[in-house]
């Protein structure tokens, strides 16, 4: 059978509004996850253990279980609670409660790989604690934080089209879509695969640029 | 200037110091010697509150660190630090590291601790890498760094944890220039090293440590030339 992509030109904005439903979704999730885990993250590190126990035992079981099983839960588990949502929220919900434990954990790994010395250094020089980790911490932990949350929301990106399972229309909905239309199945497969591609290589691009010209100061540190 | 009387700490099971007694008179530089392991880092350490207390007192300038009333953090800005691995924060220029805790701590005029740091760095000769990021200078331009960070505060006390462990041989001597300048004009220093001969040159006092206990201290000339312990002896024809 002969390659002919010709079939799918009139399914392109399809495949392109598949495109944006994908990137929104994951972009709010990336947005409110992130914002998500710092709470989550300082819950897990605060001095109150049971609030801490809860951080961790959340962080836990959502990066032990399936993001697909979640979004089962979410769509067609919170209905038996007489709780409806449609796709779209399910998505962005279960995205972003999955998100935040990840990010929660990229942030205390970061922190964590901060030089000990440089705290103390702070101590010696008579500051209190608020102001190191203002001053001292914050930033080299950011340095380190920044790739694996780009790194992320990569993994998000390409997650969210686990969506299509509980017929979000993002991407992968509209490739299985057009290719039940055409049965140009390795076609669509191929144009939605490189568009997948596409956007995560100018994600990982960008993260770099921004990494060089944000952190300038690392150059030759190995924090 | 500073007192230690029968000072213990303990790391868990490990009874890391075990009664240590100590005066250091004002002016005076007092360079700690000793193996691995002796303490003597962990002595320098208690003396700026970086290690807790097991029992015994220290007073530095008539603050008892011993007690919880002291407030720590003025004790720190009167004992300045140096680390053995300079621990300059990465993300700030050179100036800035240098700024930081005047303008924060200390909460002196921008312009004031410009010009204060300004001149710290052109005193270790450094006012040309001002605008430079740590990462981007020497080990040994760094650690200097770090001592016009620690004098930024005006400690009355400096205290000096290995300074020169880190570095390489050749470079040893530009810090050791900079902390021989600073004994000369009547800093107080306490000095944790291995540089046995800056010790014999600028020290009024060696202290030498073993297992957790001074076993010998006096004039760089008694410790040096006629060590009168075992150990000390011991010690030294291992590194002379």
């Amino acid at each position: 059978m002969a390659l002919y992509f010709g079939d799918l030109l009139p399914y392109s904005s399809l495949l392109l509004e598949g495109l944006w439903t994908a990137l929104y979704i994951t972009l709010v999730a990336m947005l409110a996850g992130s914002a998500l885990g710092v709470l989550l993250y300082l819950g897990k590190v605060g001095a109150r253990k049971p609030l801490s126990i809860l951080c961790t035992c959340y962080i836990e079981a959502i990066r032990n279980t399936p993001l697909l099983v979640q979004l089962y839960l979410i769509y067609f588990g919170l209905p038996a609670l007489g709780i409806n949502l449609e796709p779209v929220l399910a998505a962005l919900i279960g995205l972003t409660l999955n998100n935040a434990a990840y990010t929660a954990e990229i942030y205390r790994a970061g922190f964590e790989s901060v030089p000990h010395g440089l705290r103390e250094a702070g101590k010696a020089l008579g500051m209190k604690p608020a102001q190191i980790v203002q001053y001292i911490v914050l930033l080299p932990a950011t340095r380190n934080v920044f790739p694996a949350l780009t790194n992320q929301l990569i993994l998000l990106f390409l997650a969210s089209s686990i969506g299509s399972i509980i017929s979000l229309p993002e991407l992968t909905n509209a490739i299985m879509s057009v290719s039940n239309t055409t049965y140009r199945t390795i076609e669509v497969l191929a144009v939605g695969g490189l568009l997948y591609l596409g956007v995560s290589a100018l994600m990982s691009l960008a993260s770099k640029r921004a990494e060089t010209t944000l952190f300038r100061w690392a150059v030759g540190t190995h924090v | 200037m500073i007192f230690v009387e029968n000072l213990n700490k303990k790391f868990g099971p490990n009874h890391v110091l075990k009664g240590i007694d100590c005066h250091i008179r004002e002016r005076e530089v007092v360079c700690v010697i000793g193996p691995s392991g002796s303490g003597k880092s962990t002595f320098l350490r208690c003396m700026n509150g970086l290690e807790t207390i097991s029992s015994g007192s220290i007073v530095i300038n008539k603050h008892r660190l011993d007690d919880s009333k002291t407030n720590i953090n003025l004790v720190r800005q009167e004992a300045g630090m140096v680390f053995q691995h300079f621990n300059l924060f990465p993300h700030l220029k050179v100036i800035d590291n240098v700024m930081l805790a005047p303008l924060k701590v200390a909460k002196t005029s921008k312009e004031e601790a410009r010009a204060k740091a300004e001149m710290l760095l052109a005193k270790v000769g450094l006012a040309e890498k001002m605008d430079a990021f740590p990462g981007n200078l020497s080990g040994g331009q760094q650690q200097r760094v770090a001592i016009a960070r620690a004098l930024a505060m005006d400690p009355k006390i400096m205290l000096f944890d290995e300074p020169t462990s880190a570095l390489d041989p050749e470079i040893v001597g530009e810090v050791l220039a900079v902390m021989k300048d600073l004994a000369q004009e009547g800093m107080t220093m306490v000095v944790v090293t291995h540089e046995m001969g800056f010790a014999r040159e600028v020290a009024d006092r060696v202290i030498f440590m073993d297992q957790g206990r001074i076993v010998e201290e006096g004039t760089p000339e008694e410790i040096f030339s006629t060590p009168q312990h075992g150990r000390t002896q011991g010690f030294l024809s291992k590194v002379l």
